[in-house]
Order: C-alpha cells, then structure tokens, then sequence
C-alpha cells in the first residue's frame, strides 16, 4: 500500500483541489506524501473542502484569471503543479462548449505561464485516454502510440479540448528559456469513485428507475474503468518523477523518460462493460442475476437511439437515450498500460471490486442525504 | 449396450460426432513410433504406458523420437511412484522408505514390487518394472540425470505427505498448503518436462529462467482436477478444496453436499475456479516457448482440456453430485484445434473464458473479481496476437462469429414493420368501436363511454 517512508514532494499546488480527483489528489498528498505545503485553487473552495487542521491553503480562482493566478503561485510558490481541473463532461450544447474551450484551453495556457514565470518545477496535467478515441470505433489494448484523434475526426468537443490541452503542456516541457520546468500528461480513464457526480449516478439511476432488464449487445466488449485513488496515485508519482528529472544533469533515456510524456492510467483490470453495470446495481443492493435480462442486438439498439432522438427533437428537448450511448455500451475500450507501471512505477493502490463498492457506498450515502434535506 | 447408446447420442449431437470423426481421420500424427523397431523392453514400455493412462498414452508416442522413450519413462516412473502413494493397503512404515528411496530402487537391476494391494490398479507396471529399469539404463545421461531429479523430489514430496497426519485427517487447509500440494503432484512434473524439452532444444531456454511459467502449468490442470473431483474425492473422504476458502462460504466441509445449500457451494466453487484462472495466462506465455510441434501438441491438449473443464465446472451444480467430464465430441475437437499453433489455442482460451463471462452471475461475490479475471487473459492473448495496428486506427469492428446480428436495415425494417402492424390493428379496434356507434372526445363524452377508454380526451384521464 502507501510507501513505508513519505516521499517528499515539497510545495505542492493542486488546481481544482475541491473537484472530483483533484480532492482525492489533495488527499493522498496528505496520506501517503511529505510535502512543505499543500496549497489549492478552486473556482469554488467550499466542497470538498479538507478541516483547517489539515493545514491545506485554498484560493479561490478563475485559473482562466492569468493575473490572479500568478499572484496566488507568487505566494505559495509551488515546486509542483497538479492541475486537474476540469468541467464535467455531460452536456453538449454551446454553452458547455464554450466553458470547455475557456476552462481547457484557455485556462491549461494560463496555468502553464503561470508556471514558467514562478519557477515552477513540475506541471502533471489530467488529460483523458478518450482523446485518442473517435467515439465509434474499438479500442483493444492500445497504448501511448496510438494517435491522438483531433478536429472533424474527433466528434466529442470536451475530449478535442483535453487534447488541445495536453498538446499545451507537453509543448511546455523543457523549453530552452526554462529548462528546469518539466510537464507530463496523466490520461485516465473511465473515473469512479467518492465525489464522481456522473458515472455512479447515471449507473445507479437506472437501477433505481428498475432498468437493468435491457443489455444491447453481445456483452464481449471489455471496458477499462478507474478508481479514483489510483488516478491520484499515478499524478503524484508522476510529479516525483517530474522532480526526480529536473534533479538530474542529464536528459533522461527515451524509454524511461517521463517529462514530456503521456500516460495512459486505468485499474490495470478491464472488464465487460455491462459486467461493470451489474457489479455496480448488485452492489447498490439488486438481487437479480441474469435471467431476467433482455439482450437487444446492437443494430436493433441504433434503431432504437435513433428513433428516441428523432422523438425528442420532435418535442424539442435533448434525448436521454441516443445512438452514442449505444454505440458507447458495446464498444470495445481498453488500453495497455505498461508505459506507466515501467516508467512511473505506477500499480494501483485500490482494486476495481472494492472501488466499486466505495464509489457505490459513497453515492447511495449521498443520495439518502440529498432526500433527508 | 454402450454403442447402441453411443449412436443414439451422436445422433442426437452431429456437431460433435462429426468433431470426433474429424480428429480420428484427419489427425496425422507429427511423428508415429515404429514399433517394428522397438526392443522387447521398449515394447513393455509402451504396453504399460497404454495401461496405465488413458488420457497421456496417445500424446507421448505422437512425440518426436528424441524424447520419446525419455518423457515415456518418466511417466511411467512417476505412475510407479503413484502407485505406492495411492496404496492404502501398504503400511506406512513400508511406504515411507519406499517413496524416498525410489530413485535408488529403479537403479538396481532386476528390482520389481508385488506387495501392492490386489485392488490397485496399476499393481502390474511394479511386478514388470525390471523392463523399465532395463530401459532407464539405455537413456541418455542428460535425460536420466533429469528424471532422477524429479523421481527423488517428487519421493520425498509424497513421503511428507503420507506422514502428515493432519492433513491426512482434516484436508488442506490455507491457499499456500493447497498449492504446495499442487506443487508436488504437478508442479514438480511441470519441472521435469520443461528441464526434457530444453535439453532437447525443442523449447526456448528461457522457459528456465522462467519456472514460475511451468509452475502454473502444473498449477492450472491440477487445480482443475481438485474442482472437477470435488464429489468423487468426497466419497474417498478426501479433501484438497483449502479450507481459508471454503470456510468463507460453509461452516463445515459436509455442508458443502447439502442441496439447501447449492448456492453457497457454488459461489465456493466460483471461488475456485477464479483461483485456478489467474494462471491461464502464464500458461499461454510458456505455450509461446515451445519450439516443436509434437512438444507443442503435447503441452497443448491438457491445457485446452483444462480450461474447457472449468467452464464446464463452473457455476454448475452437477459437481456437487457426480462426476462430470467434456464430451467426447467436444474433447476431439478441442484436440483438433490444440494441435495446430498458439494462435488456435488462443482462440480456444479466449472462447471458453468468454463462456464463463456469460455464466458469471451478478449475486455471486466474486462476480466482477472473475470479471477482470477473463478481461486479464484475454488482454494477455491481445499482446500477442494483437487485433489493432496503432498506425491503422479506427480498424473495423469484428464480425461476431456467435452471435450473427442483425442489420441496420433489416432491424428498421422489423421496427417499421411492427409499427405498421400496431397501427393497423388500432386503427381496425378504433373503426370496429365507431361502427358500434361509440363516440370519440369531445366535451360531450361522458364517463363509462366506450370512447372515454380509447380516446386520449380530459376526462379519460381525470378518472385516474
């Protein structure tokens, strides 16, 4: 589990702090490191906020603020960077696009010159391993050498901004005007845990709304799904290898390099994707097997998607059920991450049964308190 | 009797008939002994090797001759070892010393054994062994030196065993016990054939830098033996199922056989099979070092057998009760697809695990546990023999070959079918209650109409 003697990572400055993974960033830093400071910037810092004892700065921040961004690294001067903020992924409208341009883009370019202008050491950014998916087609086993998808071939906005982003970074990485700054990408995928609003809750929801009857497809897609901890765990070893580098006279060999870099993070531990949904509704207390179970063709399932989505334009309101969750539901998706178990060492901490069960507990928790208010 | 009811069985399953007919015409052996050449002793040898094994007798003489005689030897010095192990009838004090002096006896010229039981099976193989010792002598140093190895460990293993009372009366208990036991009556056998086929440079030299590979070799088919016996062995009163397993499920082993309790053994049983699973991979791995085909052929077959002997076991009651085996047909066909290359037996293994990934239920606690398990072999296959070239992206999806789908279009033309088909008989419903003269909306439908049911008026819904 967590290393016998804390490695130290100094000043350490986690951006989003208070979101999903980066409060379980803050928290393993806590745990399981040494640091001399550990400071926070969050759009908002009253969720997930850790007790004054812990000793934790929060700053609250627009990161798209370059000003007040550099002021607040200034202070605290950080040695390592994590940044993970984000906006949740759900909505596809205008609006949210242009929150995923101004937060991904715009807001990664600032923090990034932040860092180049406050002597920053390492900048460890949280990409997303469906930057190298077309949202259609399979994924088996790939790895870092698959290529990122990009412009009209990438049909998802929020992961073409995630990949922008990335691309900003790893461009920042040891340039000749600051060649102490090392950066890398960190590309999860598949997210669960305490604190996720979005994939427990969706999966639970169709357990609560009685749902589990219906599987489209064969069932023989693996899928790669990641237990939050274990995300923050490859972040915060990746930032004491970034440190390890920029230590170091000499630039690292090309297969144990890790500034620069991307790497693709999962549970090590892909499973069939629906396998994952019941393990999740079993665990949220559904007493059903399989027998009651429909299984609809995936091509059946498309007619389906389509015709829900011609229903709800005809009302005029977005589907809640569409080709691209069917597509999603059958799709082959899961990646070999060898790169980040050689070059960072990374295993995970948690396995995907028991993070399973916390993510599970953790929202059913949250759910009972949201109806008791 | 048994043919007639034979022929009414592949009547009634041609697939695996014809399965059969296929492994027994167009199976060609890579290699086929000669027995015009034999020795009186090497024919001995071979008599005692059809007698005493039914499922290895076929493979070993299929093996390429340099280690034919080699690897047929050491089968029947291990069979002979057995053979005093398994003898309940021998007194331990006797038993004992025989076991571990073993390797010694089969050195002395002449030497035989005939106080086994009159029940034991094998009994002849120990009152002929002179013949085989005859022949031990004829083998090449390098071979014997290695068969000796495994003979004294593998003595000395069973020896330990004999002693060990409270294993004798209670069974295994921890996980470690269990594969220690495994270790002994198949890891060490793994051991000695790996040493044979290197030796012989019929399999990479790697294969010994990496023993743990041959070590779940042993493990995987003992393990499956253990699961698939679990009744036969209960009837013995033996128990080799660990008890820091069982005892998370049951509170005493009899328990297990209790039919009110089928659904904790089973999830016991799952339990098992995903323990045996964790070596599948490793298993393919050491598949990948073997460099001849009759070498190949003969790690294969037991490997295929085994995985498809777990999916049968797996979640099936029937374990509980009786002693159930692969088909006939299946086994000639998995004996066909086991003795061509690595890239078939991948495909043997991926299919069979997808299997148990269907079988595997959601209320079982170690549901996505073996989950991951099945994802896990079946990512192992993928490195290598990988589906997708990182340089061509995006590459089709693949046709399932099981599954046959429908589609877009004929599923859309199923739908529009069904529409037309709902339409039609509404519109009929709705044409028939006018005719009877019922009346449709309107503010002037009262309730208790035949119209308020059908129409969708205000009212309708106000009595809700």
């Amino acid at each position: 589990m967590a290393p016998e003697k804390k490695p130290s990572l100094g000043s350490v400055m986690v951006i989003g702090g208070c979101g999903f993974l980066g409060h379980h960033v803050v928290r393993l830093l806590l745990r399981d490191w040494t640091c001399s400071k550990i400071s926070v910037i969050d759009v908002r810092c009253t969720r997930n906020r850790r007790p004054d004892s812990d000793g934790v700065a929060y700053h609250e921040a627009d990161i798209t603020d370059v000003a007040k961004v550099k002021s607040i690294f200034e202070k605290t001067k950080p040695d390592v960077v994590i940044h993970t903020a984000s906006p949740a992924a759900q909505s596809n409208d205008k609006v949210s696009h242009d929150l995923f341009k101004r937060v991904n883009v715009d807001g990664t370019a600032a923090i990034v010159e932040a860092c180049q202008k406050t002597g920053v050491r390492a900048l460890v950014y949280t990409s997303s391993a469906s930057i190298i998916s077309d949202n259609k087609s399979d994924l088996i086993n790939a790895d870092e050498r698959w290529p990122v998808i990009r412009g009209a071939d990438q049909t998802e906005y929020y992961s073409e901004t995630k990949a922008a982003a990335e691309e900003l970074v790893l461009a920042a990485n040891r340039l000749p005007e600051s060649l102490d700054f090392l950066t890398c990408a960190i590309r999860p995928s598949g997210i669960m845990g305490e604190g996720d609003m979005m994939l427990m809750y969706h999966m639970i929801n169709i357990y609560k709304q009685g749902r589990t009857n219906v599987q489209v497809g064969n069932n023989e897609n693996l899928f790669d799904f990641t237990y939050v901890e274990n995300v923050a765990h490859a972040h915060l070893l990746a930032a004491q290898a970034l440190l390890a580098s920029s230590s170091l006279s000499t630039v690292p060999l090309d297969t144990e390099r890790v500034d620069g870099e991307a790497f693709l993070i999962t549970n090590d531990s892909p499973v069939y994707f629906w396998d994952f949904a019941r393990a999740i509704w079993n665990a949220a207390g559904s007493p059903m097997g399989k027998d009651h179970v429909w299984t609809l063709p995936r091509d059946l399932g498309m007619v389906l998607g389509l015709l829900s989505e011609w229903f709800f334009w005809a009302i005029g309101k977005p589907p809640t059920f569409n080709r691209q969750r069917i597509v999603y539901s059958c799709m082959t998706r899961y990646y070999d991450i060898s790169k980040a178990k050689k070059r960072l060492g990374y295993k995970p901490l948690v396995s995907l049964d028991e993070g399973v069960k916390r993510s599970v507990k953790w929202t059913l928790d949250q759910q009972k308190g949201e109806k008791n208010q | 009797m048994v043919a007639a009811k034979q022929l009414v069985y592949f009547l009634c399953h041609p697939r695996e008939l014809r399965s059969v007919v296929q492994w027994k015409l167009y199976h060609e052996p890579v290699h086929k002994r000669d027995p015009s050449k034999e020795t009186a002793t090497e024919k001995s040898c071979f008599h005692f090797l059809e007698l005493t094994s039914r499922s290895f007798s076929a493979v070993i003489q299929e093996l390429n001759p340099e280690l034919l005689m080699p690897i047929c030897l050491f089968y029947l010095v291990l069979r002979g070892l057995d053979t005093i192990e398994d003898d309940m009838t021998l007194d331990i004090a006797e038993k004992e010393p025989l076991l571990r002096q073993f390797a010694e006896k089969m050195e002395i010229d002449g030497w035989t054994f005939d106080k086994n039981g009159p029940n034991e099976k094998d009994r002849e193989l120990l009152v002929h062994f002179d013949d085989i010792i005859v022949e031990l002598k004829n083998t090449k140093k390098e071979y014997y030196d290695i068969i000796r190895d495994i003979t004294v460990k593998m003595g000395n293993g069973m020896a330990d065993y004999a002693l060990n009372a409270e294993m004798n009366a209670n069974g295994v208990n921890t996980i470690e016990e269990y594969e220690l036991y495994c270790h002994y009556v198949a890891g060490l056998v793994g051991e000695g054939l790996t040493r044979l086929f290197v030796e012989s440079n019929l399999a990479n030299p790697q294969l010994l830098v990496r023993m743990d590979l041959t070590e779940s070799m042993g493990q995987f088919l003992q393990k499956t033996n253990i699961i698939r016996d679990v009744h036969e062995d209960y009837l013995d009163k033996r128990r080799f199922w660990p008890k820091q397993i069982w005892s998370q499920y049951v509170d005493k082993w009899d328990d297990m056989f209790l039919p009110e309790n089928r659904e904790k053994a089973l999830n016991c049983s799952s339990h098992m099979v995903l323990n045996a699973l964790k070596h599948a991979d490793d298993c393919i791995f050491y598949m990948a070092g073997i460099r001849d085909q009759s070498v190949f052929n003969f790690v294969a077959i037991p490997q295929s057998m085994a995985i498809a002997t777990l999916e049968l076991c797996f979640r099936n009651p029937a374990i509980f009760d009786s002693h159930i085996k692969i088909t006939k047909g299946d086994a000639c066909h998995l004996m066909s697809q086991s003795t061509q290359n690595l890239r078939v037996v991948c495909q043997v293994f991926r299919r069979y695990v997808r299997k148990i990934a269907k079988k595997n239920d959601p209320r079982d606690p170690n549901f996505l546990a073996i989950s991951a398990q099945c994802g896990k072999i079946e990512q192992f296959i993928e490195t290598i023999f990988p589906t997708q070239d990182p340089k061509k992206p995006g590459v089709q999806r693949q046709p399932t070959v099981e599954e046959p789908s429908m589609d877009t279009k004929e599923a859309l033309f199923l739908i529009l079918t069904i529409l037309a088909v709902l339409g039609t008989v509404g519109g009929l419903m709705v044409g028939i209650a006018y005719i009877l003269g019922a009346k449709f909306g309107g503010p002037q439908s009262k309730p208790g109409d035949l119209g308020s049911s059908i129409g969708s008026g205000p009212t309708g819904h106000e009595e809700l």
